[in-house]
């Protein structure tokens, strides 16, 4: 590690840090509360909107706040780390000999990683918060309970900046722990609903599997270390004479084992099976969950791991960790992407969306850590140069990402509404509003389904902008946000692959998975807002309300700019970077250097792969889509301008190349896609074979060997004392003679002994 | 001057006595009196024993005993005659609540 990246600033804003934390958990208590108290009330119910009103206010001082912070660490300064130390508990610890005295403390340390998730957690935050008061306050099947959701909501929130912000893994386990509960409860939110209940159970069930995981590695880091702050951690990897009594397959077990907590967490490849079932919540915990904070967490816990695979004393000996952290992320990228393939449920597409996406980050983390660990980044300034804009890209993704997906998840969510609003309209005249019928999915009405949308671009325009401004990000259409990262994670694995055969399976698997993304993305965008639409309820969908607007247009607008975050982007949110663009070379040289990279590599095996990555990811897949699905909007009906020429390319695309698919549709693949390929079915019928077994013959034992002991004490106790009981006649005269003869035999008793 | 042992040996007659009285009666009233003779032989004994040593311990002890013994006696009356008012007979056979 440079010198100069060991630097502790002395800010004024990191003493506020603890608000941005503690404001939205004393919320919690507060909204829960209120929402008890003024339930039906009509000036808690429209005015501060079941509390959704006093989340917002709280949401946007903790963004204030956090972009006061980011503003402290961002631009001037190379390698940027501040802490602050709050003692909490000063406590000794047992270690076989003397009491050892620990102090167990909460703090707040910044860097770059910290910075980044710290603004994308704090700004997607507000725009949901804004979005469910236009969503779930419209809709009478939540009345009465939304101040339960907007408490649940803070309390998330804060989990997230939590364990963003906290200073040892001690803190980031207790705050993903809150985050884990918390997407319990508003995953069942619908709690009524069966399918809800067990989306919930299964989300808490498989996160908690990997969190198992979790502590065992963060016992094994206290076994070493001695500590769990990142300060004491990373200077002791740092430390040769100290490494050099430590076993780095010890450390790299116990990284393993942290990183298995991640992949629960973030849903990867085989602990995926919760994200998709946890559509089931309202579509804003939806965004929240997929966007804001539940599944970058994992990410940001291997992202924390970089200082072990950068430190010079760990050289060369975690590479096989770093490869199994690139495959999960290859294997799961297209699995994800392929399932997304065959999934009607607009929701769904997004959520096998945002697994696929966090996959190519943990490729790109993957990647990035094999170049730390094998390079001698410390002193030759080209590694240098690679390794931080390998870890950059994927950082980057991690925020392209998160935009493009909370963009993605509101503007569906916003469809669903309209549509369901749509279908209310047409067919219950009479008892809208009733409490009755279920959210979204009354008398067999499905208003998730893209079979009941079609032709939609006309009717709520800024929706459909933002969702193509999103799925391009996603896509990586070259300019558009997640372009740049994308192409960073592809050149990155590739350049791994090329020094690791072993690389070359996770290599070809982002490259495969950008046409695959492609598809899936133009497919979902095509099936909703283009063509004609497909039924009576799709002709009838109006536009939306304000409070939708406001986050769609904001997000839209962030994920078109980011153009402009590129040129700072890469570089600059690495840790310990030294190429700090916005300070030292400007904005507009920033993006000159970007675009120069992106398109006119110098190296040719770069160059080449920069287009294939381009004519698959943005030509092919999206082809494919245009000539299986959408089509011209219906007679009469005008897009906006800036969709017209996707909607006419559609069109043109669409009746010139359109082919048959019902033999791939009909094939044994799309059934095992549509069905998960199996994976779901077979950890059912892995439960009931092994763990039903095993609870059955545990309870024989139980009742057999347990209990058996247990009632046959009873049973000799009870046949005793019924001996016992004939000798208490009830007359005194008996007992004079009892007491007279034991006095006697105590007599003797003690005579004989003296 | 009579010779102490005798006296222990009148004091332990008295107690058997007693004590089989208290063993056998059905009378409550009868077995109140039985322990009184028991108790009169401790006092005996006490005597005696105060005698032999020349010590005057035994003497206190015997008069304390003597006033517990009364009280107990008054305490004993009003139990038989709450006994009687509840089951009409002061027979001990009659009285068996312990057990039951």
């Amino acid at each position: 590690m440079a010198s100069s990246s060991n630097v502790i600033l002395d800010s004024d804003m990191v003493q506020y840090a603890p608000l941005i934390i503690l404001l939205p958990m004393l919320a919690f208590p507060v909204i829960l509360f209120l929402g008890r108290v003024f339930n039906k009330n009509p000036f808690w119910k429209n005015t501060l909107k079941e509390g959704g009103l006093i989340a917002l206010p709280v949401m946007a001082a903790s963004l204030i706040i956090s972009l006061l912070l980011i503003n402290d660490h961002i631009g001037g300064f190379a390698g940027i780390k501040d802490s602050m130390n709050l003692l909490w508990v000063n406590t000794a610890v047992w270690d076989g000999g003397a009491l050892e005295p620990v102090t167990l403390g909460f703090g707040i340390y910044i860097d770059h990683v910290t910075v980044m998730l710290l603004f994308v957690a704090s700004f997607l935050c507000l725009l949901i918060n804004i979005f469910s008061v236009g969503y779930m306050n419209t809709d009478p099947i939540n009345d009465n309970r939304n101040h339960r959701f907007y408490a649940e909501f803070v309390l998330f929130c804060s989990g997230m900046l939590g364990m963003v912000l906290a200073d040892s893994f001690l803190w980031l386990f207790i705050f993903w722990e809150i985050m884990g509960l918390c997407s319990y409860l508003l995953i069942g939110f619908y709690y009524e609903r069966p399918s809800a209940a067990y989306a919930a159970k299964k989300a808490f069930l498989t996160t908690r599997i990997g969190d198992v995981f979790l502590v065992i590695g963060l016992v094994m880091m206290w076994d070493i270390f001695g500590s769990l702050d990142y300060d004491v951690i990373f200077n002791a990897v740092e430390d040769k004479e100290f490494m050099a009594g430590v076993s780095s397959s010890t450390l790299q077990w116990a990284l393993g084992m942290m990183f298995i907590g991640a992949v629960g967490k973030s849903a990867q490849f085989p602990l995926h099976v919760w994200l998709p079932d946890a559509m089931e919540g309202p579509t804003p915990v939806s965004a929240l969950i997929h966007a804001a904070t539940m599944v970058n967490a994992g990410l940001y816990l291997v992202a924390r791991m970089f200082p072990f695979f950068g430190a010079e004393a760990l050289s060369g000996d975690l590479v096989d960790l770093a490869f199994i952290i690139a495959l999960i992320g290859g294997i799961t990228a297209v699995m994800a992407a392929a399932i997304a393939f065959v999934q009607n449920d607009l929701k769904k597409v997004l959520a096998y969306s945002t697994m696929s996406q966090l996959a190519y980050i943990f490729t790109g983390l993957g990647c990035a850590m094999y170049l730390a660990n094998t390079l001698d980044w410390h002193n030759d300034s080209e590694s240098h140069y690679i390794v931080v804009v390998a870890f950059g890209a994927a950082l980057f993704h991690l925020f392209n990402h998160a935009m493009a997906k909370g963009m993605l998840f509101m503007a569906s969510g916003s469809v669903i509404h309209e549509v369901h609003h749509a279908h209310h309209h047409l067919h219950h005249h009479d008892d809208h509003g009733e409490g009755e019928h279920d959210d979204h999915h009354d008398d067999d009405f499905d208003a998730q389904s893209m079979e009941n949308m079609g032709g939609l671009a006309s009717k709520m325009p800024l929706t459909a902008t933002a969702m193509l401004v999103g799925s391009a990000s996603i896509m990586g259409l070259p300019l558009i946000g997640g372009f740049w990262s994308k192409e960073g994670i592809i050149a990155n694995a590739w350049r791994v692959a090329q020094d690791d055969p072993r690389f070359l399976l996770p290599a070809m698997c982002v490259l495969i998975g950008a046409g695959m993304t492609g598809f899936y993305m133009s497919r979902m965008w095509l099936k909703t807002f283009a063509g004609k639409p497909n039924n009576e309820v799709a002709a009838h969908v109006g536009p939306t309300n304000t409070w939708i607007k406001i986050p769609l247009f904001t997000l839209t607008f962030v994920t078109l700019s980011a153009i402009i975050f590129a040129g700072m982007g890469f570089t600059h949110w690495a840790p310990d970077s030294e190429y700090a663009f916005m300070s030292e070379k400007g904005l507009v040289e920033g993006i000159v250097y970007e675009m120069e990279h992106a398109f006119a590599n110098s190296d040719s095996f770069f160059f080449i792969l920069t287009y294939v990555a381009i004519a698959i990811g943005a030509v092919l897949g999206p082809g494919i889509a245009m000539s299986l699905y959408g089509g011209n909007l219906a007679e009469g009906e005008k897009a906006k301008p800036w969709m017209k020429p996707v909607i006419r390319l559609n069109a043109w695309v669409y009746s010139r190349f359109n082919f048959n698919n019902s033999s791939i549709a009909e094939s044994g693949l799309t059934r095992a896609l549509e069905q998960r390929l199996y994976i779901d079915y077979y950890y059912d019928m892995a439960m009931l074979k092994i763990v039903a077994a095993f609870s059955k013959k545990s309870a024989e034992a139980d009742s057999a060997v347990i209990d058996g002991t247990i009632k046959s004490i009873e049973r000799g106790s009870q046949s005793l004392s019924s001996i016992v009981r004939s000798l208490t006649t009830g007359s005194a005269r008996d007992y004079i003679l009892m007491i007279s003869v034991g006095t006697l035999a105590i007599f003797f008793f003690l005579w004989g002994v003296a | 001057m009579i010779d102490p042992a005798w006296v222990s040996a009148l004091s332990a007659l008295l107690f058997v006595i007693g004590l089989g009285g208290a063993f056998t009666r059905k009378n409550a009233i009868i077995v109140l009196m039985c322990i009184e003779l028991m108790l009169n032989a401790a006092n005996m004994q006490f005597a005696a024993a105060a005698v032999h040593h020349g010590d005057a311990t035994g003497w206190i002890y015997t008069i304390f005993a003597i006033a517990i013994a009364a009280s107990e006696v008054a305490i004993g009356l009003a139990i038989f005659l709450a006994m009687y008012g509840k089951h009409e007979s002061i027979s001990l056979d009659d009285v068996d609540v312990l057990r039951n």
